[in-house]
Parts: C-alpha cells; structure tokens; sequence
C-alpha cells in the first residue's frame, strides 16, 4: 500500500475484514448450552492462522465467541472483561450476569454500526445463571436475539437442517456436541473457509467448561472419488 | 463556643477533628419531617409523615420512584433532594438501556454517597443538606439503605431519620425482630405504629399527612392510595404486635 499523507488523517472505517473466523454453533442443552467453533483464521481465503482458542470465557459462568474480523473479537473481548473488573471495584459482590452481557454487546454493537464504523462480527454469547440457560446473538448491526440454539456464518445456511432433524433442547450434553460435530464436518464439506479442527465449550450450572480441540471425522474414500481418479480421460 | 472559628467552608477542621459544615448538613436532615423504612425477607416499606406548610397548602411529598424496583423517602432540604433524585433516575435508566436489567441498589447508593463526599471536600461546594432512605429489590435480596451528607451509607433492618425520629427507633428496637417473617400488611402496620410514636400529642396520623409506599419481590414500587390508608389507620386501634409472637 503507498503511504498518503492525506489519507492517513481520515478516520478509517471497517469495511472488509482481513484476518476472520468461521461459524460459530451453540445449542442449549437439558442443563447447560453447548457451543461449536473451528480454530482457524482466515487471511482472505488463505487458512493463515489453523490452531487459533477463540472461545473466550468472560466470567465464571459466561463464555463468548466470535465470527468475523477476529481483531474485533479480541476488543470484544476487552470490552467485555472490563465490565467484570468493574464489579471489583464496588465490592458489592454483584456480577453481571450472561444477559448482561448480551445486552452490553448488542448496544456496544448498535453504537458502531450508527457511526458507520461497525464491530465486523456475529457474536455469540453462552452463558448459565440462576437456573437458567442463556443463548444470545448478536450481529453486525447490534440485532440481538435470544434463543435455545444460534448459528452464525454459514452455518445458518447449511446447518439448521441438521439441527432441527436430530437436536432438541431437553437432550444430553453428548448428544448436543455430537449434532455439533456432525454440522461441522458437512461444513468443512461446503464452507471454503471451514477448517476441520474445532473446539466444543459448554456452560452449566458448575460454571464454564473449555474442552480441548478435537478433529472432526472426514470421509475421503468414497468409491466415487477413487475411481474418478482412476478413470480414464475420454478424448475426441 | 469556639465552633465559629472552624465552621466556615468544608475545607476547615476543627482541632477535634470535626467539620461543622457536615455537621451542620446533618442537623438539617434532622429538621425534616421523620421518615422511615423497614424490610422483611420479601417486602420493605416506607412510611413518612407529610408536612403542611399552612392550612391553604399542599402537603410536601417525601417519597419518590426511582425505578420499579427502588425508592427514596427524603428528610431534609427537598431541593437537594431532588436533585439526587433525578441523577439516580437517570443512572437507572442509562444502566437499564445497556443491560436491560436493574440497577444493583448498593451500587446505586455506593454512586449517590460518592457524589455527597465530593461535596464535602471542596473549598467552594456545600454538602447535599437531605438524607435518603434508600428501598430496593436486586438479586442481592431486600435492601434499605441510609445515605447522609456526609457521604456515609449504611444498610439497615430498619431505620428512621428526621424530626422525632428517636421515638420510632425506640419502637423498632423492641419489634424489629419480627419484621423478618412478618407479611406486608404487618409491615405496614408496624410502620405506622412508629410513625405514630413520633407524633406530636394535638396531631394525628389520616390519610392526608401520612405517606406509604411497598414495595416487593413481586411488587413493583406503589404508594398506597387514600383509601388504603384510612383503612390501614383504622386497623392501628387493633394492632398488637405481640399477637404475632403467638403465631410463630
């Protein structure tokens, strides 16, 4: 990029990501919320960065996760953390709580997007308080929704099928993850910017729980393929 | 005897280690007419007695809504008073446009004790001459809280501050250990009682000069109408708190 004095007293505005995360899937589950994401950046339709941790704990029992411009995920994340250090300050022993924090962000969100300048990402805030299970989305515009399952990305496109025919919000944690794996593994399939190491993370009521990454199952040796490559070339 | 030689500005001790312009704030809570506040484990309740200032006037109101979950009764100069008022008002409209959730109440008076220090640490500024009873309902519990203008808070069981104010303390510390377990109507009944101990003997409490407001878990701030009051007033003449030692 040529250096332009003139240019570089502008504020500029965000209107592309560079360095970006894929979906993000989180479902409710009979006692907690479960939520779904690979560990890759992408630089553009290069997989740059492949063993990013892009679930992020903000308080004992809420976790957020991001997809979109993962530099605006980790202010996020900041702005998020600064709310719970506040708490320590007044020393009253009030801690927000998960929807706190989904409201927070869909103004903080809504703000950005009315000076034109938007935070580049759809936001998934996951969370268990007081007995109850907490899913929020929230987009690029600062449009917050609450619901019992969330998909951002692509995932909204090729997932929801799969969601609806085998999950449903009173089934066991294992059987929520593995609805979650299946909707990875068809979106490392379909989605060009999928990866297929992802990372599960799961609120209930003893708080927040990061599990390590795991590699979602492929199949590759479908006959199909393999005698395709084997076929010979017709030529005229 | 030596008092105005140190009383002049809040930036002057005295060689006891006193400021007599705090001081002097507090006496003015205490001119105000007497309010009081008192809670069980679901409800608190404000009672204050309204002052008249002549027959061909209103009487002054001394509590006010801050939000569905909280509310002040005042003693002092009302022009401070609300002052304070609206800038909790607006704290918990601005805190609930950003969480959609209530404003915590210890936090609340924590910010209004805040601004009354500050008041009392400047060369040109004079303390807020009002002390608040603050009532709130967080997920905390039940809370009532006592702001002063010294910048002081603490939280009660139950208090009054105000003219003849100590008569209605006498009365809650012979009671206040039932307030815990009793229901809303004998809170407010309790309430009375105390404001009818602070009372001068050629007045009474009706429905005009008392003022009540509940508030609860499940109950958003109300004040009691006209009616409800007479009705309350009247069940004092048969109201006998050791009646409720016997229930439990």
């Amino acid at each position: 990029m040529i250096f332009n004095p003139e240019f570089s007293a502008q504020q500029q505005h965000t209107t592309s990501p560079i360095v970006t995360g894929g979906s993000v899937i989180a479902l409710a589950y009979k006692g907690g919320v479960v939520v779904g994401v690979d560990t890759l950046c992408s630089y553009g339709s290069m997989a740059d960065f492949k063993n990013v941790e892009k679930i992020a704990q903000v308080s004992k029992n809420t976790i957020y996760v991001s997809s979109g411009e993962f530099s605006d995920f980790q202010q996020v994340v900041r702005e998020l953390a600064k709310i719970d250090r506040s708490a320590l300050q007044y020393d009253d022993g009030v801690h927000p709580s998960p929807r706190d924090y989904g409201n927070y962000l869909a103004r903080l969100s809504y703000k950005r997007r009315c000076k034109i300048n938007p935070l580049y990402l759809q936001n998934v805030i996951a969370g268990f308080h007081n007995g109850e299970r907490y899913l929020g989305l929230v987009d690029i515009y600062g449009t917050y929704l609450e619901s019992n399952f969330v998909t951002t990305g692509f995932a909204s496109y090729f997932c929801k099928a799969i969601i609806s025919n085998y999950w449903n919000d009173n089934c066991t944690l294992d059987q929520a993850k593995q609805v979650i794996r299946e909707c990875f593994k068809v979106l490392f399939c379909r989605d060009c910017r999928a990866h297929d190491v992802i990372q599960l993370a799961y609120v209930d009521e003893q708080g927040a729980h990061l599990e390590q990454p795991e590699r979602v199952e492929t199949k590759w040796d479908f006959s199909g393929f393999k005698n395709r490559a084997n076929e010979k070339l017709h030529t005229q | 005897m030596l008092k105005h030689l140190y009383d002049t500005d809040c930036v002057t001790w005295s060689p006891q280690g006193k400021l007599f312009q705090v001081e002097y704030a507090m006496e003015a809570v205490k001119q105000g007419s007497i309010c009081l506040g008192l809670k069980s484990s679901e409800n608190v309740v404000l009672c204050s007695l309204k002052r008249q200032p002549s027959e061909l006037a209103g009487y002054q109101e001394k509590q006010f809504k801050i939000d569905d979950h909280m509310a002040i009764a005042i003693a002092g100069l009302t022009a401070d008073a609300r002052v304070l008022c609206k800038y909790m008002r607006t704290e918990c409209l601005e805190y609930k446009y950003t969480y959609e959730s209530h404003h915590p109440v210890g936090r609340l008076v924590f910010k209004v004790a805040e601004k009354s220090q500050h008041k009392t640490q400047s060369g040109a500024k004079r303390p807020y001459g009002v002390g608040l009873l603050v009532a709130g309902i967080d997920p905390n519990g039940v809370h009532l809280f006592e702001t002063c203008p010294s910048g002081n808070y603490y939280e009660y069981k139950c208090q009054a501050i105000g003219s003849r104010s100590q008569a209605a303390r006498t009365y809650f510390e012979s009671w206040f250990h039932l307030f815990e377990k009793s229901t809303l109507e004998q809170l407010i009944l309790h309430g009375l009682s105390a404001i009818k101990k602070a009372i001068m003997e050629d007045e009474e409490l009706n429905e005009k000069n008392v003022e009540v407001g509940i508030l609860g878990k499940n109950q958003k701030f109300a004040h009691l109408n006209a009616q409800e009051l007479k009705d309350y007033i009247a069940k004092l003449e048969g109201f006998n708190p050791n009646s409720q030692i016997q229930q439990e």
